[in-house]
């Protein structure tokens, strides 16, 4: 890909946390490239570092070594005070959590990202209504946070990481806290987002279930995108486990289930009918 | 910004909580710099009604209230030739008065009703017209349940209330008039006059009077305005110590408590704020939003607590005549003030707080 066209451009990026004996390195010598309107998925076991990444892909860490680079502009060499304004302008954060303000209602929380960055009242409060509206949360404008259900309050949030025109989203984990049909629907829309706007989309998960909306998905072990191994979905609980490694297996009706914990296999064998399509096993 | 507002409003016992906080301290602010000002007012009441201004006591007198004063024979006369243009004499002492069983501290003024230095606003009755009649502190008198023309003893003689006079009542300092031959009868000491209350003849301005009169020997010339200002040092230092010491305890307590509200609410949300942050905005916007709410909460509360306290200064002086409290338009900048300096303190350690937040957080739990 020509480098000029790139969105983001990660050179050989590595982050050490502390010093000496208690050193750890979350991320190390790690290289992507994501292209406009991309959808790149980054899967990996917990501790693998995928957060340490997203948040130097984000400008809110810098890295220890290596250099990230938006349209060009390396932004990891920038000075502190001029992030902020590349973060509000530049990235679309979406959280696990949702980390809506409680206080505000919806339309409140997407405004007041849009007037952070300069709009006027009116201005921002027009464009957060038509966001929301396009998000099906034309009814919900004037709900606080608490009135909202976690999908409704994960599409507050994506309007709130829209209304200022990002050319990237980042969102570390974002379905971990809705059921997976909704999980899906998130999925869906992040994808309709990307592909129809033509915004590049990280999404760091260890969720296996939303593979499928992502253009390109890459393993991070060790702070080291790594090749997918023959992997299994544990069917109760979605974590991502290597074949090898499962703590738990189980066979039924013909097909080899793949456990992270003993507790996961007792769930799924006391009722494997609820949870047999959940998940990938290897016949 | 309207991020502040819903924050503050969001908690509506917290907000009260500071709010009343800062009302508090305010109107005790208030109250208790109303007390000392009004104390003020009360001690130098006399002197600052009497005539003249120049006050003439026995030598190493400087006050009027705290000491004895018995001026040389004479003295009148060489004040007089001096070229005073007005002399008053007055013959006085700090009394203990026994009203119905109840012992009562009292100044006790002899003057001559003829020449001046007596009371100044009868509320009732009149001057006295002989050496048996007095004329008694109205709220002195209403407090003890004096009556006019009632009989009362004063040191050992029992004298007839005639008149009830107004604005000379202190909750420590009331004064009381009798003629001057009366006082010299009773403190046996015929003849005898404790200051004479002086006004220079045009000829001389008050320097000038002051320097001719330091001429005459065995004699203290002093500015009334000086006198006054001595008597409110000598008994304002019993109370103006406490008084402050409450004052900045109030304050403290105050600032305290809103501090701590508006600590513990940027605390609870300082997930919300490291979002923002994360989000991109800069610390100073995070800043105002703190800051707007302690200035909204302790200007609130300074507006309540100025209102408060000119109530309960009316309902202090009805219920307690004796005292007064005086709350001068200075003294209600200084207290809005106090709620300025207790916002500033509210805000500082959430602020500091706020700009340690690493905005990379919001991704960990
Ligand atoms: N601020 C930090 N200080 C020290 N160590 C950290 C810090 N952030 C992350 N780490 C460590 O870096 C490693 C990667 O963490 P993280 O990026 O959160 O992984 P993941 O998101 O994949 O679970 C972990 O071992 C974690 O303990
Ligand atoms: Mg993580």
């Amino acid at each position: 890909m020509n480098m000029a066209n790139a969105t983001l451009q990660i050179n050989h990026v590595t982050k050490r946390f502390g010093a000496g004996e208690t050193q750890v390195m979350a991320v190390r010598d790690v290289s992507l490239t994501v292209a406009p309107g991309e959808i790149v998925l980054i899967m990996g076991p917990s501790g693998s570092g995928k957060t340490t990444l997203l948040s130097m892909l984000g400008a809110l860490l810098k890295p220890s070594e290596g250099t990230i680079a938006l349209h060009g502009t390396t932004i990891s060499a920038l000075k502190e005070d001029r992030l902020p304004d590349i973060r509000l302008r530049q990235f679309g954060f979406i959280f696990q959590d949702f980390n809506l303000l409680s206080a505000l209602t919806a339309l409140e929380n997407v405004a007041l990202v849009a007037e952070l960055a300069g709009v006027k009242y009116g201005t921002a409060h027009n464009k957060a209504t038509e966001i929301l509206i396009e998000l099906g949360l034309g009814a919900r404008l004037h709900f606080l946070p608490e009135k909202l259900s976690g999908g409704e309050k994960q599409r507050v949030a994506i309007a709130r990481a829209l209304v200022n025109d990002p050319t990237l989203i980042l969102a570390d984990e974002p379905t971990a806290n809705l059921d997976s049909k909704i999980g899906h629907e998130i999925m869906r829309l992040l994808r309709a987002i990307a592909k129809e706007q033509g915004r590049s989309v990280i999404i760091v998960s260890h969720d296996q279930r939303i593979k499928d909306i992502a253009d390109r998905v890459l393993w991070l072990e060790d702070g080291q995108f790594k090749e997918m191994k023959t992997r299994a979905v544990d069917p109760v609980c979605g974590m991502s486990i290597e074949g090898e490694k499962a703590a738990a297996i189980f066979e039924y009706k013909g097909t080899t289930f793949y456990f992270c914990a003993k507790g996961c296999r007792d769930e799924f064998e006391r009722m494997p009918e609820k949870f047999q399509e959940g998940g990938t096993g290897m016949a | 910004m309207s991020l502040a507002w819903r924050n503050l409003f969001q908690d509506k016992t917290r907000l009260a909580l500071s709010i009343s906080g800062v009302a508090l301290a305010v109107m005790l602010t208030l109250l208790l710099n109303g007390l000392l000002t009004g104390m003020y007012v009360q001690i130098s009441s006399y002197l600052e009604n009497a005539p003249g201004s120049i006050v003439v006591a026995q030598e190493g007198v400087t006050n009027l209230l705290a000491a004895t004063s018995i001026l040389p024979g004479g003295a009148a006369a060489s004040v007089k030739s001096q070229g005073a243009a007005e002399i008053v004499p007055i013959l006085s002492q700090f009394i203990i008065l026994d009203l119905h069983e109840k012992k009562q501290p009292a100044y006790l003024i002899g003057y001559d009703p003829k020449i001046g230095g007596g009371p100044w606003n009868m509320a009732a009755g009149r001057e006295p017209r002989n050496d048996k009649e007095v004329v008694f502190d109205r709220t002195l008198a209403q407090r003890h349940g004096v009556e006019l023309n009632e009989t009362l003893e004063i040191l050992d003689r029992d004298f007839i209330v005639v008149g009830l006079s107004e604005g000379t009542s202190s909750w420590m300092t009331s004064f009381i008039f009798i003629r001057k031959s009366a006082a010299e009868n009773l403190l046996r000491a015929p003849n005898a006059t404790s200051f004479l209350l002086v006004s220079p003849s045009p000829r001389f301005d008050e320097t000038e009077m002051t320097t001719r009169l330091r001429e005459i020997a065995k004699v203290e010339v002093v500015p009334k305005r000086e006198v006054m200002e001595n008597d409110v040092r000598l008994f304002g230092k019993f109370f103006s110590a406490p008084l402050q010491l409450m004052v900045a305890i109030a304050f403290l307590v105050s600032a305290l408590v809103v501090g701590l509200v508006i600590y513990t609410a940027t605390m609870e949300r300082q997930c919300e704020y490291g979002v923002l942050k994360a989000i991109g905005a800069r610390n100073g916007v995070l800043y105002r939003v703190v800051a707007l709410q302690a200035f909204i909460a302790t200007g609130v509360g300074a507006v309540i607590g100025v209102a408060v306290a000119f109530g309960a200064a009316q309902l202090i002086m009805a219920v307690y005549p004796q005292f007064l409290v005086v709350l001068e338009p200075r003294a209600v900048m200084q207290a809005l003030v106090t709620g300025l300096g207790i916002a500033l303190l509210a805000a500082l350690f959430p602020a500091r707080m706020l700009a340690r937040l690493a905005p990379a957080e919001v991704f960990r739990k």
